[in-house]
C-alpha cells in the first residue's frame, strides 16, 4: 500500500514532522532521535530537508531559494517513556501510513494534549522508588518506610509548589532539605532508622540520572551542543542537591 | 550464605525500585517489568563484582552499565521499542546516591579532605557509567551501519 505522506504538500509533511519532533523533545527523548525521525519523515515524501534541535528549541528547513522552514521553542520539558515509543511507532509505520494530513494531526494532537499524571500518582511512586533504593543500599524495613515518607513529602512539596512555576534547581534544593529533615525527625522517635541509608534512598528520585544518560548518548550521537548542556544540567542538578542537603546538616550541627 | 542472601535481597529491591522508576517516567505499561528485569541485571552484576569478588567500585560499575546497557539494546530490538525505555529506568540503581550524602556529610563535619575522597570516588563511579553507555551506544551504531554497509553489497552483488 502506497503511504498518504506522498501525496501531502511540502509545508504538511513540514508539519507533520516537528509536532512528532516537538511531542519527542517535550518527553524527554535524545536530541538525535528527534531530529533523525523528523529526517526520517520528510525522506518519505523525498524532501532532503535539515532538521537542527537542541534541549530547548527544533530548527526544520530545506536549502531552496523558496523553501519552507519551521521553528518551534520547547520551554517545559518532563518525562514520558510511553509518549516516545508511541511516537516511534508512528514514524516506524510511516511508510505505509493511511492518514490524511487532518487525521494525523488530530492523532498527534490527542497524544499532546494527554493529562499528566496526578501528584498522587507522582508522589506515591517516587515513596516506593526512594523506599526500595534504601533496601538496595542495605537498608531494613524502617529505613524503608523513612525513605518512602521523605520521598513522599518532598514530592508533595513539589507537587504543592508546581503551580508558581519555580526552577528545577530550587525544586531539587528543597527536596533534599525535606528528605534530611523527615528522615531527621524519624530518627529521633524511631532509633532503628538509619539516617544515611534513608537520606541516600530517598534522594534518588532527584537523582538527574536521566540527564545523564541522555547526555552521554547525544556526545555519542555527535550532538557536542545538546550533549554539553545535558550534562550541564545533570551537575546543576546534582550541586542543588548536594546543597539542599549541605544546608540541613549544616543546621543540625549547630 | 549471609552474603549471597544479602546480594540476593538487594537485587530484588532494584527490581522493584527500577519498576517504580518505571512508573515515575511513565514507562509503557507491558514493558514495566521488562525494565525492571534489566534494572536488576545492572545491579545484580554490580553487586556480584563488588561485593562478592571483591572488584573495585569503578570497574563494577562500569561492567554493571555494559550489562544493563547491552541488554536494553537487545530488548529494544526484540519488542521493538526505542532503547531509553530500558535503559533510562534500568540505569538508576547504579547513579550513586549514598556517596553523594556521605561525601556532603563529611564536609559539614569539617571532614575537608574525607568529603573530597568521597566525592572524587563518587564522581569517578559516574564516570564509569558514562564510560559504559558510550561503549555500548558506539558499538550499537557500529552494529546498525554495518549492517546497512552488508545489505548494500549484497545488493550489488545481486545486480
Amino acid at each position: 500500500m502506497e503511504s498518504t505522506i506522498a501525496s501531502m504538500s511540502k509545508e504538511e509533511v513540514l508539519k507533520i514532522s516537528l509536532t512528532c519532533g516537538k511531542l519527542l523533545l517535550t518527553s524527554g527523548a535524545e536530541t538525535y532521535r528527534v531530529e533523525d525521525t523528523m529526517t526520517r519523515i520528510c525522506a518519505e515524501r523525498g524532501m532532503h530537508i535539515a532538521a537542527v534541535s537542541t534541549p530547548s528549541w527544533i530548527m526544520v528547513g530545506d536549502e531552496n531559494v523558496d523553501g519552507t522552514s519551521m521553528v518551534t521553542r520547547v520551554t517545559r520539558r518532563g518525562t514520558d517513556l510511553t509518549l516516545i515509543s508511541e511516537v516511534n511507532n508512528i514514524s516506524y509505520h510511516m511508510p505505509r501510513w493511511p492518514h490524511s494530513f487532518a487525521e494525523t494531526m488530530a492523532i498527534l494532537d490527542e497524544l499532546s494534549s494527554r493529562p499528566a499524571p496526578s501528584p498522587l500518582y507522582s508522589m506515591i511512586w517516587s515513596g516506593f522508588a526512594g523506599g526500595f533504593f534504601a533496601g538496595v543500599i542495605g537498608g531494613g524495613i524502617w529505613d524503608f518506610l523513612a525513605a518512602f515518607l521523605g520521598s513522599f513529602l518532598s514530592m508533595a512539596f513539589i507537587a504543592l509548589v508546581r503551580p508558581f512555576r519555580p526552577s528545577s534547581f530550587w525544586e531539587t534544593t528543597m527536596a533534599g532539605v525535606i528528605i534530611c529533615f523527615v528522615t531527621y525527625m524519624a530518627h529521633l522517635f524511631i532509633p532503628e532508622v538509619t539516617m544515611e541509608l534513608a537520606i541516600g534512598g530517598g534522594i534518588m528520585p532527584y537523582l538527574p540520572g536521566m540527564a545523564f544518560t541522555n547526555g552521554i548518548r547525544d556526545f555519542m550521537a555527535g550532538d557536542l551542543i545538546s550533549g554539553t548542556s545535558r550534562a550541564g544540567e545533570a551537575i546543576f542538578l546534582v550541586g542543588g542537591i548536594a546543597i539542599g542537603i549541605a544546608a540541613f546538616l549544616g543546621i543540625m550541627y549547630l | 550464605m549471609n552474603l549471597v542472601l544479602t546480594i540476593v535481597i538487594k537485587t530484588i529491591c532494584s527490581f522493584f525500585g527500577t519498576v517504580a522508576f518505571g512508573k515515575i517516567f511513565n514507562c509503557p505499561r507491558n514493558c514495566l517489568f521488562k525494565a525492571g528485569f534489566v534494572g536488576a541485571v545492572g545491579f545484580g552484576v554490580y553487586i556480584v563484582l563488588l561485593s562478592g569478588f571483591g572488584v573495585s567500585s569503578m570497574l563494577s560499575n562500569f561492567a554493571g552499565t555494559v550489562a544493563l546497557s547491552v541488554c536494553s539494546e537487545i530488548f529494544a530490538r526484540w519488542y521493538k521499542q526505542p532503547v531509553p525505555v530500558f535503559s533510562i529506568p534500568g540505569v538508576i540503581p547504579l547513579v550513586p546516591g549514598l556517596p553523594l550524602y556521605r561525601a556532603m556529610n563529611y564536609t559539614m563535619q569539617n571532614g575537608y579532605s574525607m568529603g573530597m575522597h568521597t566525592f572524587v570516588s563518587a564522581a569517578l563511579d559516574a564516570t564509569a557509567i558514562a564510560m559504559g553507555i558510550l561503549l555500548v551506544s558506539g558499538l550499537a551504531k557500529v552494529y546498525k551501519t554495518s549492517k546497512r554497509l552488508v545489505a548494500q553489497v549484497h545488493f550489488h552483488d545481486r545486480l
